[in-house]
């Protein structure tokens, strides 16, 4: 058998993790320490989920599965988001040869725990719903026209803002998110400011763009952003949140000044 | 139909940020300006800049409606909007979120601060005429102090931070500053005249101190 070089040899390597456990929502949390043996190329979920094959904490005891969850492995689907030494990122394109040993990992903070790695994200859907942030297609008018043309520049803008996965990492990394300051009064985040910022650029959203802008100029909205700009800094897909957020409160200037002298 | 104006959340939020910069920024400029005069001593500074202002029609009413009350909704409103955060500067350590955490950090200080600034200056002179009569006289004999003269270059530094780096997020609020370049553009030119109002705060702290004239002589 042919010897191979340290560089290119981590599988006989192992690395050792630290995951922060939980057994439902509203019990205690604890960590774990495991030492996992690291394939070439692994990520944290191919190693959670070797992990899970074979769950056997460092000294030795054999415990439940860690819960997790995981999707596209392409960074596309956000569902594996979950903080990794600290910073909020997916974990499928955290590559394990990247990272700082021992790895820790914790459920994303801001979002009630389900089990383990795993959370609860309604809040960020309920909040894309809170801000209208869709496109009615069907109305009393008639729809036979083609769709809008849209310039490549102002495409390649919108396209931005088209590739949030509603991972959550924003709103983890937002000092004006989170459940602490209230259920009902709380910042709907940045990733569904962005996309009101998708929306209204949309050649039909915009015809619901004054809805939108009404929404995010609520309790919670646009006006709750404390521009710490985290949200710009963790963001998996690069998607200019503060762009969206400056952006926004132009459009908000402007439309309060509508609302006040008109026309509506 | 303009759920913006029937919710005052928006203008409340709006009204708090257009507050900080006019009337009470533009007074913060105006204050430290005037006080920049004081190292051409008690004479010039009693008559020419303490006396004239006090010599104007309606003051008691600019006071009260250009400074008191939007400095008090600032303030309040400011202490409401603190509740609805929590900074982790440590966790997250980019500049902006440094700066997110100094901003609310500045302001319960300046609330402190001008606590005692007002009320050993303004309130105390309602009190005792000597101190408005000599204002000079009465500021250059605290400012000989150490430990007041700290206390008053902390205070002037955190509201000369408070207003640079609330003028950069105002930009960014109002949507005068929208790209990422040109908000970190824009947030040069806030530290510029940060730095700048800062010169003229301190320069016109030293001067009580190296002014020729009334106590000190030179």
């Amino acid at each position: 058998m042919q010897a191979q070089t340290p560089s290119d040899s981590p599988a006989c390597e192992t690395v050792e993790l630290q995951i922060r456990r939980q057994h439902g929502p509203t019990s205690r949390p604890y960590w774990q320490t495991f030492a996992c043996p690291v394939r070439p190329g692994a990520n944290v979920v191919s190693l959670l989920m070797d992990l899970r094959e074979h769950c056997v904490t460092q000294d030795g005891t054999r415990v439940d599965p860690v819960a997790f969850e995981h999707n596209c492995m392409e960074e596309v689907c956000g569902a594996c988001a979950m903080l990794i030494n600290g910073s909020p990122r997916p974990a499928c394109s955290a590559l394990i040869a990247e990272l700082e040993a021992p790895i820790r990992l914790e459920p994303l903070p801001k979002f009630p725990v389900v089990r383990d790695l795993m959370v609860d994200r309604a809040a960020l859907f309920a909040h894309l719903k809170q801000v209208k942030a869709w496109i009615k297609l069907d109305g009393p008018w008639d729809v036979h026209e083609r769709a809008p043309r849209v310039s490549p520049k102002e495409w390649q803008a919108n396209y931005l803002y088209s590739r949030c996965m509603s991972c959550g990492c924003c709103m983890a990394a937002c000092p004006q998110f989170g459940p602490q300051f209230g259920p009902e009064a709380t910042f709907v985040g940045p990733a569904p400011l962005a996309q009101v910022r998708l929306m209204n650029a949309h050649p039909t959203g915009r015809y619901d763009k004054a809805e939108r802008l009404h929404a995010i100029m609520a309790d919670g909205g646009l006006s709750d952003c404390g521009n710490a700009q985290n949200c710009v800094r963790v963001c998996p897909k690069a998607i200019p949140l503060t762009t969206a957020i400056g952006e926004l409160g132009r459009e908000t200037t402007l439309q309060a000044f509508k609302d006040l002298f008109g026309p509506h | 139909m303009s759920s913006s104006i029937e919710n005052s959340h928006f203008l409340l939020r709006r009204l708090h940020s257009l507050l900080g910069l006019v009337p009470i920024g533009a007074f913060l400029v105006f204050h430290l300006w005037e006080n920049s005069q004081s190292r051409f001593g008690a004479a010039h500074y009693n008559d020419e800049v303490v006396g004239a202002l006090q010599g104007l029609n309606y003051l008691l009413v600019f006071e009260l409606f250009l400074i008191a009350l939007p400095l008090l909704f600032h303030a309040g409103y400011g202490l409401v909007i603190l509740r609805h955060g929590r900074a982790e500067p440590r966790r997250y350590g980019y500049l902006r979120n440094r700066l997110y955490w100094l901003q609310r950090l500045s302001g319960v200080g300046l609330i402190l601060f001008l606590l005692l600034h007002v009320g050993l200056t303004r309130i105390a002179g309602l009190f005792d005429p000597a101190i408005s009569a000599d204002l000079f006289g009465h500021m250059q004999r605290a400012l000989m102090q150490p430990p007041v003269f700290g206390l008053y270059l902390v205070g002037l530094l955190l509201a000369v931070f408070h207003l640079a780096n609330g003028l950069a997020t105002a930009a960014i609020v109002w949507g005068l500053t929208t790209s990422a370049e040109a908000q970190r553009r824009f947030g040069w030119v806030c530290a510029g005249f940060g730095l700048l109002l800062a010169a003229m705060g301190v320069h016109g702290l030293l001067g009580f101190l190296i002014a020729p004239g009334a106590g000190g002589g030179a």
